[in-house]
Formats: C-alpha cells, sequence, structure tokens
C-alpha cells in the first residue's frame, strides 16, 4: 500500500505539533539555518543544486542554477520574493504549509536570502488567504522577537527582514514578473522577458522569485545528509518528495506528501482511495488546470516532471484533478476555458482575444450550436495561443483545449449530433 | 571616417543583409533604421518595449551559435547579437503573422470607410496584407464606447488594438499620468483616470502615436481624408524651439500640422498649441490682400509699380539723415527677411537703425524632455536676430534715442512692438510709414503704404531656433495672388532706391548672409538639409531663462 513520504509534512501530520516558534525549534527547527550561516552564500547555491531541486512553482526549473543566475557585483540590492500567489486551478499545497507550519516555510525562506545575499525578503500572498495572512504575520513578529530576524540573527552577521505582502486576487499576478510589478504597486501585468529577473527584478533589482514549497525543502536539504536523502526519494533528475494536492471524484481528496516516483494510478487508487461511487474513471488534468489532460488509459505512469513531459503533459504545480466516467468533459472544458479568459491580463493579442473567443466557441457546444467545422476552429484558435504570447498564461489557456478537443472528440460530437 | 573602421560595430543579418547594430539594440530597431519594414504596433523607438501587440513576428534563424530559435520571436524585444541571423519574410512568419492579425480583427469595427484613420492606419495596412478578407468570428464583436479624454483628442475605444502607447505616452514622454488601462483580458481598455480629461499640453502626439483610429484629433477628425492631404516638410513657428513639422494641406487648404521627426529638436513630438497654429495658414479675413497706399484719408489698392514708385519718390523729396530713418521688426521674419532689412537700412540710409522687441522669454526645466519644448517666446526667431545683432527692448536706449528724435521714414516688418502705444504715437507722426506685413494690424493703419507679404507657410525662408539650429521651410500653400514673400520685397525696395544688388532666391540670400554677418560663418544653404545645423559661433541668448516645470495635478 502507497503511503505519504513525510518531510515537508513531518510536523503536520503529528496531530500533537505546535506551529509556534517554539514548537517549530522544539522539532529541531532552525538548526539548517544554523548551519547555513556557517557556509559561504556560494557554498548553499551549489548544494541546493547538488539536490537538484526543480521549482515547485509549476515550472520546475532547477532552483540552484536559477540562483546562479542572480546578477552579482551590480551595486544595487538582490531580492528574494517568496511567490505564495498559489492560485493555479486545483492547487492547494502552499496554503497547507503557510497555515500549518509557517516556519518551515519561513526558515526555508531564509536560507534562500542568505543564499542570494538578500536583505529584505518579501512575501507575496494572494489577497484572498486572509487566515495564511494572519498566520505569517503572527510568525514573522515571533521571529522579530526571538532575534531571528532584522539584525544578526544568530550571531551570523547577516541582516533580514522579511515583508508579507498581500495580492489583490489576481492569479495572473502568480506569474513572477507580473508579481513584482504587482509588489512594485503598478498594476499587475507579466514584463518583457529579457531581462529576467535575476538581472533585473523587483525594482530593477537582480531578484529570485520561488515558490513557497520550493523554500519549504530547503530546510530539509540542509539537515544531516539531506542532499543525499532528498535526491533518493525520486529518479534522477526528479528528487525530492512533493506535495500533491489530489482533488474531484475520488473518495479521499487531499494534500499528500509523495514521492516522486510512484505512479498515478496508484496515487489515484491508493491514496485517493479510487474513484468515488465506484464510478469509472473518465480522466485526469494532472498538473493544475494548464496541464494537457489525460485519459484514463494513459495514468499508468510516474508522477514526476520528466516522465509526463515525456507523454506530452506537464506536473505543473502537482494538483491532480480526476474526473469520472459522468463528467461532462465540454462543460469541464468551459469552467477552464472562462477562468482563463477571466485571468488573462488582457495586454498581449492572442491571449487577450484567443482566451475569450475560445470560451465562446466551448459556450456555442453548450448551447447546442457546435459544429464539425467549430470543433476545429477551437482547435485553432487554441493552438495560435501556444508559443505566441508574453507569458506561459497564453500556453496555459491553449493547452487544455487542444488536449480535450483532441483526446475527448467524441464528447463533443454529442453536442451536435443529437441535435 | 577612420574612428568607425577602428571601433566597427558589431554586425548581424536581416534577411541575408548585413546590418550594424549597437550593442544592447533590439532586432526591430535596428531593423527599422535600415528602412526594413516589420509590421509592429506597441513598439515605438521613444518608450518602452512591452512586446505584447506579437505582430513583429520574425524567424531567428541563427541565434548566432548556429542554432535556430525554436519559434518566432517578437523583433521588438530580442536583442541584435553578433553573427545573428534573422530572416523577415518568409513562409512561417507569413503565417504567425496572420494568425496575430485574426486576433486583432475579430473584435475590431472594421468600419474603414467612415473611421478617419483609414488610409493612415497600420491595421488597415497589414490587414490588407495578412488579412484572409473574410472572418470566422460568429459572435457580436466587444462594446466599449467612447470616452470622452481631453479637449485635443477624441477616444473611440472600439476601435483601441491596447497597444498601450497612449498609457506609455502619459507615463514615460509627458509624466503627467493621466491615461491609463483599466480591466483585463478581454475587457482591457483604455481611459483617463478618474474620468477626468487630461490636461497635458502634448495630447496630439496621442493621435500621431495611436496606429488605429482610436485617438483622432478633434481639430482634424472628419474634415478631410488623408490620402487626399500633401505634405510638406517646415517647422513650427509657435516658438522658438522651431519643432519640425509636415504642413498637411488641400486645394491650398491647410488642415494640418504633424511633427516631423528630428532627434537634434522635437524627437517625434509635438505641442498641441504648435499644432493649431495651422488656423492662421488659412486666415483670410485679416489678410493684406495687395499693395496699399495712402490716397486723401484713406488706404487704398494700388499696383506694386506704383507702390514702389510713390516711396522712393517720397524718400528722394525727404532726404533723411541715418538717424532720421527707422526700422522695426518683430521676430517671425526669417534670417533673410531680417538680413535684407538690415541691409536696406545700411545701404539704402548708412542708418543701423533696426530694433525688434526683445523679451525675456523661460522654457522649463523638467525631467521629462517634452516638457522643454515650449518657451515662453512665442516667436519662432529671435535667436536669428541675435545673430545678426539686431535688439532692443522698449527701455533700449538707441531705440528710445531714435524714436525720440526726427524721424522722416519708418519700416515697419510684421507686427512688432505691439504694445507700445507711446512708440505708436510718435510714429504716427512721421512722414513715411511703410508696413511690410501679412496681416492688417495698427501698423498698417497708421502707413502711408502698405505691401502685402506672404504667411511663412507661403514661401521659402530659414529660422534659427532658442539652440542656435538654423532650419529651412517650404512653401507649402499658394499665396494670394497679389503678396510676394518679404525678402523679396525688400530686395525690390532696394533696387527702387537705387541699389544694384539683386536678390532671386533664398539659397543666394543666406548665401549672402554668410558672408557678411559674422554669426553664420562656416555654414551654407546647402548644408541646413532636413535637420538643420547649429551655428558654430555661439550667440548666446541671455534672455534665456530655464523655470522648474509645474507639475500638474
Ligand atoms: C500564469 C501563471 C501563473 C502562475 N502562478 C503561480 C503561482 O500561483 N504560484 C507559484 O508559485 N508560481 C506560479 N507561476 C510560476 C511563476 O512564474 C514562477 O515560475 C515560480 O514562482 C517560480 O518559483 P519556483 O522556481 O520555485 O517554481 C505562475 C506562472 C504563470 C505563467
Ligand atoms: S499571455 Fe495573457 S496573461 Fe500573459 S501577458 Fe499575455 S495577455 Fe497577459
Ligand atoms: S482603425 Fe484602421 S482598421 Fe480600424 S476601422 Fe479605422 S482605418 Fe479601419
Ligand atoms: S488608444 Fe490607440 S494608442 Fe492607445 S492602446 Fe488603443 S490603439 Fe494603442
Ligand atoms: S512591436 Fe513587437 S510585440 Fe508589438
Amino acid at each position: 500500500m502507497l503511503e505519504e513520504t513525510l518531510v515537508l509534512f513531518k510536523n503536520i501530520r503529528n496531530p500533537k505539533y505546535d506551529k509556534s516558534l517554539a514548537g517549530y525549534k522544539n522539532t529541531g527547527g532552525f538548526k539548517s539555518l544554523k548551519k547555513v550561516f556557517g557556509m559561504k552564500p556560494e557554498e548553499v547555491v551549489q548544494e541546493v543544486k547538488e539536490s537538484g531541486v526543480r521549482g515547485r512553482g509549476g515550472a520546475g526549473f532547477p532552483t540552484g542554477l536559477k540562483w546562479s543566475f542572480m546578477a552579482k557585483g551590480t551595486g544595487k540590492p538582490s531580492y528574494l520574493v517568496a511567490n505564495a500567489d498559489e492560485s493555479e486551478p486545483g492547487t492547494c499545497k502552499d496554503r497547507e504549509l503557510m497555515l500549518k507550519d509557517p516556519h518551515l516555510f519561513l526558515e526555508g525562506l531564509m536560507i534562500g536570502s542568505y543564499a542570494v545575499g538578500c536583505h529584505h525578503a518579501y512575501v507575496y500572498v494572494r489577497g484572498e488567504f486572509f487566515p495564511a495572512i494572519k498566520i505569517l504575520n503572527a510568525a514573522v513578529d515571533e521571529l522579530y522577537a526571538d532575534g531571528l530576524l532584522g539584525h544578526d540573527p544568530l550571531g551570523s552577521g547577516f541582516n533580514l527582514d522579511i515583508t508579507i505582502h498581500t495580492g489583490a486576487g489576481a492569479y495572473i499576478c502568480g506569474e513572477e514578473t507580473a508579481l513584482l510589478d504587482s509588489l512594485e504597486g503598478k498594476r499587475g501585468q507579466p514584463r518583457v522577458k529579457p531581462p529576467f529577473p535575476a538581472v533585473s527584478g523587483f525594482n530593477g533589482c537582480p531578484t529570485s522569485v520561488n515558490n513557497v514549497e520550493t523554500l519549504a525543502c530547503l530546510p530539509f536539504i540542509f539537515s544531516d545528509g539531506g542532499v543525499e536523502s532528498f535526491k533518493s526519494f525520486g529518479p534522477q533528475n526528479n528528487s525530492g518528495t512533493h506535495l500533491v494536492s489530489l482533488s474531484g471524484h475520488v473518495n479521499s481528496p487531499g494534500v499528500y506528501e509523495l514521492r516522486m516516483d510512484v505512479s498515478m494510478k496508484d496515487i489515484i487508487y491508493e491514496i485517493g482511495g479510487g474513484i468515488r461511487n465506484g464510478k469509472k474513471l473518465k480522466g485526469v488534468i494532472p498538473g493544475g488546470s494548464s496541464s494537457p489532460v489525460m485519459k484514463a488509459d494513459e495514468i499508468d505512469v510516474l508522477y514526476n516532471f520528466d516522465d509526463l513531459a515525456k507523454i506530452g503533459t506537464m506536473m505543473g504545480s502537482s494538483a491532480m484533478m480526476v474526473f469520472d466516467e459522468d463528467t461532462d468533459v465540454v462543460k469541464l472544458l468551459h469552467r477552464i476555458t472562462r477562468f482563463y479568459a477571466h485571468e488573462s491580463c488582457g495586454q498581449c493579442t492572442p491571449c487577450r482575444e484567443g482566451t475569450h473567443w475560445s470560451r465562446q466557441i466551448v459556450r456555442d457546444f453548450l448551447n447546442g450550436n457546435g459544429s464539425e467545422e467549430k470543433l476545429k476552429r477551437l482547435d485553432r484558435v487554441g493552438g495560435n495561443m501556444l508559443g505566441t504570447t508574453l507569458c506561459a498564461l497564453g500556453d496555459a489557456a491553449a493547452m487544455p483545449i487542444q488536449s480535450f478537443v483532441n483526446k475527448f472528440p467524441e464528447e463533443f460530437r454529442k453536442y451536435y449530433a443529437t441535435t | 571616417m577612420p574612428l568607425l573602421n577602428e571601433f566597427p560595430m558589431p554586425v548581424f543579418q536581416i534577411d541575408g543583409e548585413p546590418v550594424e547594430y549597437e550593442p544592447g539594440e533590439k532586432v526591430l530597431s535596428a531593423a527599422l533604421r535600415c528602412g526594413k519594414i516589420i509590421p509592429h504596433y506597441c513598439y515605438h523607438p521613444g518608450m518602452s518595449v512591452v512586446a505584447t501587440c506579437r505582430m513583429c513576428l520574425v524567424d531567428v534563424v541563427d541565434l548566432g551559435n548556429g542554432r535556430p530559435a525554436p519559434k518566432l520571436q517578437t523583433a521588438c524585444s530580442v536583442d541584435a547579437s553578433e553573427g545573428m541571423k534573422i530572416e523577415t519574410f518568409n513562409q512561417k512568419v507569413e503565417e504567425g503573422r496572420k494568425l496575430v492579425n485574426e486576433f486583432f480583427l475579430i473584435n475590431h469595427p472594421l468600419d474603414c470607410p467612415i473611421c478617419d484613420q483609414s488610409g493612415e492606419c497600420t491595421l488597415q495596412d497589414y490587414s490588407f496584407k495578412y488579412g484572409s478578407g473574410k472572418s470566422e468570428m460568429d459572435y457580436s464583436k466587444r462594446v466599449n464606447g467612447w470616452r470622452d479624454i481631453g479637449t485635443f483628442v477624441a477616444l473611440e475605444r472600439n476601435r483601441c488594438i491596447q497597444c498601450s502607447r497612449c498609457d506609455r505616452f502619459t507615463r514615460e514622454i509627458t509624466g503627467t499620468n493621466e491615461f491609463g488601462m483599466f480591466n483585463r483580458g478581454h475587457e482591457l481598455a483604455v481611459d483617463t483616470y478618474t474620468d477626468r480629461p487630461m490636461t497635458n499640453k502634448f495630447q496630439g502626439n496621442m493621435a500621431d502615436i495611436c496606429p488605429v483610429g482610436a485617438i483622432t484629433e478633434k481639430e482634424f477628425r472628419f474634415k478631410r481624408r488623408v490620402w487626399k492631404l500633401k505634405k510638406n516638410h517646415s517647422i513650427c513657428t509657435g516658438c522658438s524651439t522651431g519643432c519640425n513639422v509636415t504642413i498637411e494641406h488641400d486645394r491650398n487648404e491647410v488642415f494640418r500640422l504633424k511633427p516631423h521627426e528630428n532627434q537634434s529638436v522635437n524627437k517625434w513630438w509635438l505641442c498641441d498649441e504648435g499644432r493649431l497654429t495651422y488656423r492662421k495658414m488659412n486666415e483670410k479675413k485679416s489678410r493684406i490682400n495687395q499693395p496699399l497706399g495712402l490716397i486723401g484719408e484713406n488706404l487704398e489698392g494700388i499696383s506694386w509699380e506704383k507702390a514702389y514708385g510713390a516711396i522712393a519718390e517720397r524718400i528722394r523729396e525727404l532726404k533723411p539723415l541715418p538717424h532720421e530713418v527707422l526700422a522695426l521688426t518683430d521676430t517671425h521674419a526669417s534670417n533673410e527677411e531680417l538680413f535684407l532689412i538690415q541691409k536696406l537700412l545700411k545701404e539704402g540710409f548708412s542708418s543701423e537703425n533696426i530694433f525688434c522687441p526683445f523679451p525675456t522669454w523661460e522654457q522649463s526645466e523638467s525631467d521629462f524632455f517634452i516638457n522643454t519644448l515650449i518657451t515662453t517666446d512665442k516667436t519662432p526667431n529671435r535667436a536669428g536676430a541675435l545673430a545678426l545683432q539686431i535688439k532692443g527692448d522698449q527701455k533700449n536706449k538707441k531705440l528710445k534715442k531714435a524714436i525720440e528724435g526726427e524721424l522722416k521714414v519708418v519700416f515697419i516688418l510684421g507686427n512688432p512692438f505691439e504694445n507700445e502705444l507711446e512708440f505708436k504715437e510718435i510714429i504716427k507722426r512721421t512722414q513715411l510709414v511703410i508696413h511690410i506685413g501679412v496681416f492688417h494690424n495698427s501698423w498698417s493703419e497708421m502707413a502711408d503704404v502698405v505691401l502685402p507679404g506672404q504667411f511663412y507657410s507661403e514661401k521659402e525662408g530659414t529660422y534659427t531656433n532658442k539652440n542656435q539650429r538654423v532650419q529651412s521651410t517650404e512653401i507649402a500653400v499658394k499665396a494670394l495672388r497679389r503678396t510676394r514673400p518679404e525678402w523679396q520685397i525688400i530686395s525690390e525696395l532696394l533696387q527702387a532706391l537705387g541699389h544694384k544688388s539683386s536678390f532671386e532666391s533664398i539659397p543666394q540670400v543666406f548665401n549672402t548672409m554668410v558672408q557678411e554677418a559674422k554669426a553664420f560663418t562656416g555654414i551654407s544653404f546647402d548644408k541646413i538639409g532636413g535637420f538643420g545645423i547649429e551655428l558654430t559661433k555661439n550667440t548666446k541668448d541671455p534672455g534665456k531663462k530655464v523655470v522648474p516645470e509645474m507639475t500638474a495635478i
């Protein structure tokens, strides 16, 4: 029977865990930070590279590599910004960390700040996460009171401030450059790259934006023997455990911490307890709403970055949305297209026009106005957004459209064959 | 130029041709510089790159390392690099443009026949080229409607393609931040903040940079289809900056002024007040349309010959001594006109009694270049007068002495010292007052002879701007039949007084001036070219005072 591997959730799964600073320290908290303070920043970055940890925000970019791109010797301050905007549909893992073990994440943020030479780190939290905002602020207050933040924590000679910044509720502000604009007080819109944030990010200074979960891995990586065990949790290039947000028609939805060498099938049937009401599986959206959909017969695959990429989809933010045989796929796609049409920032043409147009076409099917021609058009509009936009939201909107149309064409045809 | 050979600029290739670029330059900028056409909407050389319209697609067939880019790239955001190879038209590029263009059109009204931008609309042009001619959009189009955004421009948002040029303009160019993008996604729309009309003095530029018919000039819209307009290069005479303009006209009527790019003067911009000076070019009522002479109590129409004859005769009778002659000129006059009237006094009367008003003037100090365009000197050629050493504010001692002395002959060019009633009282009593000018004013009323000149849009000339840059104007519209350019009038007056020097053309006057007036040494008419040339000898204008810009609240 497949079970969780507890690294990030070690404390959370302990029912008696006290998430205050004292409680976190009791479980060995801030030992890693202390160890890191004894290392040179370059060594820290090297260790992170060694661990093979890849960004958990969706793109899976190697974190150590990203940090090594940070511009040095510019005379400008460097920044580390935690991306706590978690808004990819289906994803609810960062929220667990922030609500239930804030100090684990904050320790990770501090380790990261030390590594990139940041003296003022920001946490950009999604505006609607009221409890998380409250908890994070309380946790930061505790850290200041304890002397772990501010001037010279643990006698390290390093200074660090952390500011919790609340967004105003826009999916696009999870995209790192839009996030930085929003953090600067501007309208949150993705910026043109290059320059990448590592060169010109927050207020034009070298910046790294990292996901909450990515940062939360750091205390473990810097524990004794951390790098080696971290690597052992998954196949090469897919190291560590990750938090899987399992939702949809399974018997036990929830956020589970899993190794990266387990199959999707086992996750759905063993961790998730199978499809509810004894129904059959129809498909899975494997990595948040932007990832190409999979059919029931494709799930015999290891759930990690590379194995999913090999079969033409992606793990994204590890948010698996499972749907059963009764699900109306056209309605599901309509829900997804509606989301992207609503969340597109609108600045670039293919996304602004394409997200809305594709939604209109899908709605046509629901209204009984579908046709073979429109099905082709839907696919074409999706394809025309793919790879033509400024940020990845355009791709995120296009991939579900194309995959739904190509994998479930019959479901669309039902809508006009009968009328 | 040996310097360039020593430090050659790096080179990349566009469509197989080598193109030099400055390190850090974007592909689109380098391409446009060498005359390549790459369709684009959001890119503007004067503003930040946002790369949002996605129209400027090119195929990077070699990134400089032998490998191609994986997909089409937006030329406005890709850095040119050594050895890079770009293709601006191949099947892949054409297809890419086609599909982006379709997205532009699905919600666009496409009512070109009733759109004032028609004929100078890049969306229209590219749609002709890349559009399929038939729409697959079955749903009703987006409606965003009209907004009242300012005194000078109108906004029809249904035609907006969300390129954000206007938004960047008020943020990056004027710094007034009155305009922005609202809502998001499909509903993204431009508007002013808190619904207040804009107050910046440069709104017309927003109509210029708007690639479509969304922002148009209220003053011009629906007056004439743009393809009927003929264009002539000139300068704006609204103030001493001398912004480069194109005078656009049809059937001898001027319809608008548009900025003409000159990086040394106005870059791409023009102020709204300057744009409005076109009205004066069409002014007919107050024009002096034929030579006039005082016959009895009244000014009556006479022929040119009669006018010159009468003047020559009176002067022979009066035999004025040098101090009994005076010329007053305004600084709307061109360099050539100023030079010739100075010559008229010197050679005709051995007199140096020539003066022009010399008000103190100001220019804003500002972080935003555009604010430095408008100066308080509302004439185009004071620096020219200074270069010719013509000066004299109303308190000038020499001027006072000349006016209060015995005056027999007075020449007035234009409308100088408009508000000096005392001067006017004295001059009124002079025996012979000759007014050379375009419009009727109190000087023409008191004159014995009035000689009708031409407005600057009707004649050639050169003007020296506040930074000592000499710039020339072309003839844009035909002048009234019985008028003559002032430089010609003065030259004919010289001849009427028995002098041999005759001037046939502006280049000839200019080149004579170069020989005789020190400040113009070293230049020639041919060197002025399209962008003007700065006087090498600095004739610093002591009137120049800089005041900090008031920021609009
Ligand atoms: C449209 C869009 C939305 C995104 N939303 C999030 C988000 O909510 N949270 C997040 O961590 N990353 C999000 N990302 C990914 C970020 O841009 C960025 O890659 C990530 O924060 C980097 O962190 P990582 O390297 O730790 O994954 C989003 C990206 C896109 C294109
Ligand atoms: S792809 Fe969409 S969300 Fe991203 S910048 Fe373009 S319009 Fe905005
Ligand atoms: S903005 Fe251009 S394309 Fe649109 S209606 Fe006007 S002329 Fe036609
Ligand atoms: S109004 Fe014109 S300049 Fe402004 S965004 Fe629309 S199309 Fe661009
Ligand atoms: S001009 Fe390059 S994207 Fe608009």
